[in-house]
């Protein structure tokens, strides 16, 4: 069934595009009824995940446009807490990583991010992301890089 | 940072993925062996590559709960536009009506509104027709349920003077017998 096969993947781009869980899963709810809505307009003949995978990127970054102060604004606040407050004994050494690398993630453009997620936490190949959302594998592989790099480089200059 | 580090950055991905041709890897190799800060960037960027595959979660019970009931509302949604009317035709027939008035109440175009004249006094000929044999019909009817409703009442009248009769004749007989 649809869900069954497909809401882990698309609740997991949503969860680290946002980096918030109650955001994903509303999100994830959003992308579900409108693929329900256009189930009669999805051709047969084309791939169905590329299909899913492109609502899913389109829904998302519309819904970070549309937020989109609202969620500058709050990850300012979230870098202010994490550099006074949070201490380890609040959270796991595993968990804040998490929360940490999810924030660094989210703070990515709206199309490395979709793109990261696919490739490093869904596993998806290149040439699978190049054809779902009909881009060349070039693009795919230099905007992979671009958005490891911008991770990694913030790692180090919180390290610093 | 040298032009060296930034070509090294352009590549460091498909270095960690081994698609680089083994010159190619060997000279990014000594490089980073040479440079601490590119080898601090290609650390990190390992570091972030092992810790991704924690960032799958499974899709809480409350969120499957959500996403089951979604065809249910659907439907519902779908049930609504089956009742639902369409403005397009409300707004012509409007308009349509709006213009027949105007026509027929002002001699904008004298054609238009002699047209609308004979066509109104050819419908209330008919109306006034079928009001006619309305009539009739109604008449008629009434003369059937009279005769049904005279023949009663004569049947009831003939009864009730047959009972009354023969009450009397009861009476006087038992008079004279008392």
């Amino acid at each position: 069934m649809l869900i069954n096969d497909y809401s882990k993947a698309v609740y997991n781009i949503a969860l680290n595009f946002f980096a918030d869980k109650d955001i994903a899963a509303d999100v994830t709810q959003d992308i579900f009824l409108k693929i329900y809505h256009n189930l009669d307009k999805f051709k047969e003949d084309k791939n169905f995940t590329a299909w899913l995978f492109t609502i899913s990127r389109n829904y998302c970054i519309d819904y970070w446009r549309k937020n989109k102060k609202h969620f500058l604004s709050n990850q300012e606040l979230d870098e202010k807490i994490s550099g006074h407050d949070q201490t380890p004994e609040d959270h796991s050494i595993r968990e804040s990583e998490i929360v940490e690398l999810r924030r660094k993630i989210a703070q990515l453009e709206p199309e490395l991010r979709v793109i990261l997620i696919l490739r490093d936490i869904q596993d998806l190949s290149y040439q699978e992301i190049a054809s779902k959302f009909s881009i060349p594998e070039g693009t795919v592989k230099s905007r992979i890089n671009r958005a490891r790099l911008k991770l990694a480089q913030s790692f180090v200059r919180g390290d610093q | 940072m040298s032009s060296k580090c930034k070509e090294i950055e352009n590549v460091l991905s498909a270095y960690l993925e081994n698609e680089l041709s083994p010159a190619e890897s060997d000279r990014i190799t000594r490089h980073l062996a040479a440079c601490p800060p590119c080898r601090k960037l290609k650390e990190k960027m390992e570091e972030i590559l092992l810790r991704m595959a924690d960032l799958q979660e499974d899709v809480p019970f409350f969120l499957k709960n959500r996403l089951f009931n979604i065809p249910e509302i659907s439907e519902k949604k779908h049930a609504a536009k089956i009742v639902y009317f369409p403005k397009w035709l409300a707004a012509s027939i409007g308009t349509v009506v709006l213009f027949l008035n105007l026509f027929y109440f002002t001699n904008i175009f004298p054609s238009v509104n002699r047209e609308l004249h004979s066509v109104v006094g050819s419908v209330e000929t008919f109306v006034v027709r079928t009001g006619g044999w309305f009539e009739k019909i109604k008449e008629s009817k009434n003369l059937i349920l009279f005769t049904f409703f005279n023949k009663k009442t004569t049947e009831s009248k003939e009864g009730k003077l047959n009972s009354d009769f023969n009450l009397n004749k009861e009476l006087s007989k038992g008079g004279r017998n008392g």
